[in-house]
């Protein structure tokens, strides 16, 4: 009996030591990355460059030679290799749970149903923190652009709800948490069968919001200092949600899509005095004045396609064609121009190959490489009030290194290697090519999608050369272009650049097809649906063609 | 002393701002210029400078290197005043409650409106653009110059009345929210709508009398401990204004039951009518609309589009114009705002209108009901220099609209539009082609 309790608690105490050893493991042994090019971002570069990595931080910098390589130090010989501060992208809508759809009754919206007290635009509360969830494939993906610290916000509603900065270490959401909750976003939208159901309304709403929360906070403290003669006021919880941001100043994040979504803001900001953001903004050249006036941290997205209310895209398609080529992707250059600091997002985005090339189309137009480089370094991390610990390789800062084969942002150059919080990962490579594929699914099909909004009818019409799949997408909504699609023996993979009354959303397809049937899913920020389709045998009439 | 000199610099710095920025000169030749209050001359020129009208008349001396418009045979006639509209808004109705006073189409304007390019070809250059009628109280509306290529707030007209729509009759009552919500809303009746509108300027008042007691308390030479001012209430901040006489009612109404139901609403409450908009029964009424100084702004023709609208006739306009009722023509519609000088014209067939009383309908009339009469809405010295060029007779059924001048600003000339659309439709054929050679 005895004897079992000593071997239970040495048992014990093993896992104890096992437990206490995992917490240092977690942080990574001791690095030096030697025979580098070192670049960071605060200083000039450095080259044949070592950085030392100890428990996390960045212990030196230097050149090689100039620093002693501790005996502890495991070696990462990176020669021809440059060495860039992880990239930070202030603000993103990725690694979230998807959002619930609508409680919906089967059938008729019964009698039995509960009614929803809160309206839907009202998500204040709601913490980005709370809704992560840590998909392995987006942080790689990420780490491919070379972003190792991201904002994470809720997408939906006017109040979204509130951010969180994480670092993106690749374990549970706590070990991950730079900053939590950050700020406030907003966002110019309408809700749907509710008021506020115009953006005039929405308007209404917010100043009202503002208002009550700034007299909420006077009647309280006064009850609180002084309840004579006054009734006690109630609890709200909303309110209370605004409190810190209204009244203490953290920050509001607009999410503004054009020109008149800035200047509300900027409105907004002087009636209340707000400690405000501006997001998204790639219309912001076009009201640099305000920008200038007001001097708010810009967050701008590399998301360069035009509004769907800008001016550029309602006269001809030669317009718009140049809008989209050259005119918005300038957006970033002229507010450099202009004298504006900014920091770049992948906000709209979520394939590093598509930061990745948004971020080469933004240089070609215009906007310098360093100071692209400062957009996605030192700016942010000096928005989100991390200067101290991101943004540049400097003693002290939190081990965040991307190790690349050429200057980063260049197309050939690839990243191999990246540092977050001084663990190690090593960068998976872009996957093969496509294997040959024997099928021909050009032409066009009836498509059935499944998405808790409903079963919708669509017409796809696939245009194959090879391996490469392009085409349209029309439903009611529209008609939408098929990207980047790619048919690897019978997978398909395909992007619809979606336009939804007015919002440009990405869509990804990946599933499986052979000659008649066409059966997968398509997620829509985080939204899953399922599309299955049947070819229309060639010479067919479409239906609704009569 | 220096003080003073300082703010006196800076003041003139101002002045020398706001002119700078303030229209162009311009100065247009020979054409035959329809004043509307004052007369036509024949073979005028008009001046404008800073963008402001400074010389009507004959043979006047160009200013050295003033831009000058050629008018030989032409008709110039103020610009045209559409004083019902819902141009350049991104959204109209707020129609999930049925009282939204709160919402302001200062808000959501948008200026890259191309419906504003179409207005211009028709030689408008102001316009009323205002909430829908899907609420009994709806929003505040706003007065507009269409400059196009401006910023949304450059297009605004600070020297207009605040407005606020309301509407009666079928559209707020058969309204239901948006969407997936499709319980039908309170009010379903006429007499519902009247009832809903009374009893917010009842809380309005009551809201009033609050804020009035609280400043009082507030000047008190030693306030009561534990004062807190009352909740601000944007919902009732614009009824408020009305009842102090800051904003005065643009109302929505077809028939004249509700129109004289609204009538005793104002004199039960103390605000002011400004408009009735439509208003197709106003010719049974028009001696009380007089009576009661209010504006109706309705439609040339094309009535009984529905049950309300089915006593409307072709010469109500005509009529109640006759009758000394402050009458325009309005569009609402982004369509027929091109057309207006058409419709001002029917009314000299139906309702037997002068010349100058048809064109009055569409410029200093409108003018006169948003309150802008002193700056625009005839061609008076003074006055801001915007104005219509047309090749014919305005109400000639062949006129087309040959130049818009904003503030000696040329803000549409057809003739340069013609090349510059030609030249575009060049350049899409050009990105077609290049399209279909990239397919291949």
């Amino acid at each position: 009996m005895k004897k079992q309790k000593i071997i239970l608690s040495i048992f014990l105490s093993a896992i104890l030591i096992i437990a206490t050893l995992s917490v240092y493991a977690e942080v990574g042994p001791t690095y030096a990355i030697v025979h580098c090019t070192v670049v960071p971002v605060s200083g000039p570069p450095v080259e044949n460059g070592v950085i030392i990595i100890r428990n996390g931080l960045i212990e030196a910098v230097g050149v090689f030679g100039g620093i002693t390589i501790p005996d502890d130090a495991e070696v990462i010989e990176a020669g021809e290799m440059y060495a860039y501060p992880g990239l930070i992208s202030a603000h993103t809508n990725l690694l979230l749970e998807p959002a619930r759809p609508p409680s919906q009754t089967q059938g008729e919206a019964s009698s039995s149903q509960q009614p929803d007290e809160k309206p839907g635009w009202q998500k204040a509360e709601l913490m980005a923190f709370e809704s992560l969830r840590i998909k392995k494939t987006t942080i790689e993906d990420l780490y491919k652009a070379g972003i190792t610290t991201i904002l994470v916000a809720p997408e939906q509603n006017i109040f979204a709800g509130q951010s969180v900065v994480l670092n993106l270490r690749g374990e549970s959401k706590e070990a991950m948490v730079l900053k939590q909750p950050f700020g406030l976003h907003v966002n110019f939208v309408t809700a749907r069968g509710e008021y506020p159901s115009s953006l005039m309304g929405t308007m209404a709403l917010l100043r009202q919001s503002f208002l009550d929360t700034e007299h909420y906070r006077l009647y309280k403290e006064q009850f609180t200092k002084s309840p004579s003669g006054l009734k006690r006021p109630e609890y709200n919880p909303f309110l209370e949600n605004l409190l810190p941001y209204v009244i203490n100043k953290k920050p509001i994040i607009f999410n503004c899509a054009n020109i008149e979504d800035i200047k509300r803001a900027i409105r907004l900001t002087q009636e209340f005095k707000l400690n405000s953001y501006i997001s998204g903004a790639n219309e912001a050249w076009r009201v640099v004045d305000w920008i200038k006036k007001a001097q708010l941290p810009l967050l701008v997205s590399l998301d360069t396609r035009p509004p769907n209310m800008s001016k550029y895209v309602r006269q001809g398609d030669a317009l718009k064609k140049e809008a989209e080529e050259s005119i918005y992707p300038a957006n970033a250059a002229n507010l450099y121009k202009d004298g504006v600091k900014f920091a770049l997002t992948s906000l709209g985005l979520s394939k590093s190959a598509d930061i990745r090339k948004n971020l080469r189309t933004v240089i070609k137009a215009g906007f310098p490489e360093e100071e692209v480089l400062k957009a996605m370094t030192l700016y942010p991390a000096e928005y989100l009030g991390i200067k101290n610990l991101v943004g540049s390789l400097e003693p002290g800062k939190i081990a965040n290194v991307v190790l690349t084969t050429g200057k980063i942002f260049d197309e050939k150059t690839v990243v191999q290697k990246i540092f977050v919080d001084g663990m190690f990962f090593e960068v998976k490579q872009p996957s093969k090519k496509a294997e040959p594929t024997s099928l021909d699914i050009s032409g066009k099909w009836k498509a059935v999608v499944d998405s808790s909004m409903g079963a919708m009818d669509m017409t796809i019409e696939f245009i194959q050369d090879g391996s490469n799949i392009t085409g349209s997408f029309t439903s009611e909504m529209g008609k939408w272009d098929i990207t980047d699609g790619v048919l690897s023996g019978n997978e398909l993979t395909f992007s619809i650049s979606a336009n939804i009354m007015g919002e440009s959303m990405a869509m990804e397809f990946s599933g499986t097809v052979d000659e008649e049937s066409l059966e997968g899913d398509i997620s829509v920020q985080g939204e899953n649906a399922k599309l299955k389709a049947t070819k229309i045998p060639d010479g067919g009439v479409e239906e609704n063609s009569l | 002393m220096k003080n003073k000199c300082f703010v006196l610099i800076v003041c003139l710095c101002l002045l020398g701002l706001i002119n700078v920025s303030y229209g162009q000169d311009l100065l247009i030749k020979n054409g035959t210029i329809l004043t509307v209050t004052q007369g036509e001359i024949p073979n005028g020129d008009i001046l404008i400078v800073n963008g402001v009208i400074k010389q009507i008349g004959r043979d006047i001396q160009a200013p050295e290197g003033i831009q000058i418009v050629d008018a030989t045979g032409n008709f110039i006639i103020p610009g045209i005043i559409d004083s019902h509209s819902h141009l350049a808004l991104s959204g109209i109705n707020e129609g999930t409650v049925a009282i939204t006073s709160e919402v302001d189409m200062r808000d959501v304007l948008n200026a890259e409106d191309t419906g504003i390019l179409t207005a211009l070809s028709g030689g408008v250059t102001m316009i009323h653009t205002m909430h829908g009628s899907a609420n009994p109280i709806a929003g505040e509306n706003i007065v507009l110059k269409l400059k196009w290529g401006k910023t949304s707030e450059d297009l605004i007209v600070h020297e207009a009345y605040r407005t606020l729509k309301f509407a009666l009759g079928e559209n707020p009552k058969r309204s239901r929210a948006s969407g997936t919500n499709t319980t039908p809303r309170y009010p379903q009746t006429r007499m519902g709508v009247n009832a809903i509108i009374r009893r917010e300027f009842n809380k309005a008042k009551n809201y009033m009398e609050q804020w009035d007691r609280y400043e009082k308390l507030k000047a008190m030479k030693k306030p009561p401990k534990n004062l807190i001012p009352p909740r601000k209430d944007l919902r009732l901040e614009p009824l408020a204004a009305m009842l102090r006489g800051e904003i005065v009612a643009r109302c929505h109404a077809y028939q004249a039951d509700e129109m004289i139901e609204f009538i005793n609403l104002s004199k039960e409450f103390g605000f002011t009518i400004a408009c009735f908009e439509h208003a197709w029964e106003g010719y049974k009424i028009a001696k009380e609309i007089v009576a009661n100084n209010i504006g109706i702004s309705v439609f040339a023709d094309s009535w009984a589009y529905k049950v309300e609208a089915s006593e409307g006739i072709a010469y109500n306009a005509g009529f109640c114009a006759n009758q000394g009722v402050l009458v325009s023509i309005n569009s609402d519609s982004g369509e027929r705002i091109r057309r207006l000088f058409n419709d001002a014209a029917k009314t000299m067939k139906y309702g037997g209108l002068s010349e100058n009383e048809a064109l009055r309908l569409i410029t200093i009339n409108p003018a006169i009901q948003l309150g802008v009469d002193d700056i625009v809405g005839s061609l008076e010295v003074g006055k801001h220099g915007d104005i219509a060029i047309f090749h014919e007779h305005p109400l000639s059924v062949y006129t087309r609209c040959e130049m818009t001048i904003i503030e000696g600003d040329i803000y549409f000339d057809r003739a340069l539009y013609l090349k510059e659309r030609e030249e575009m439709e060049k350049k899409e054929k050009e990105t077609a082609k290049k399209k279909k050679g990239g397919g291949q």
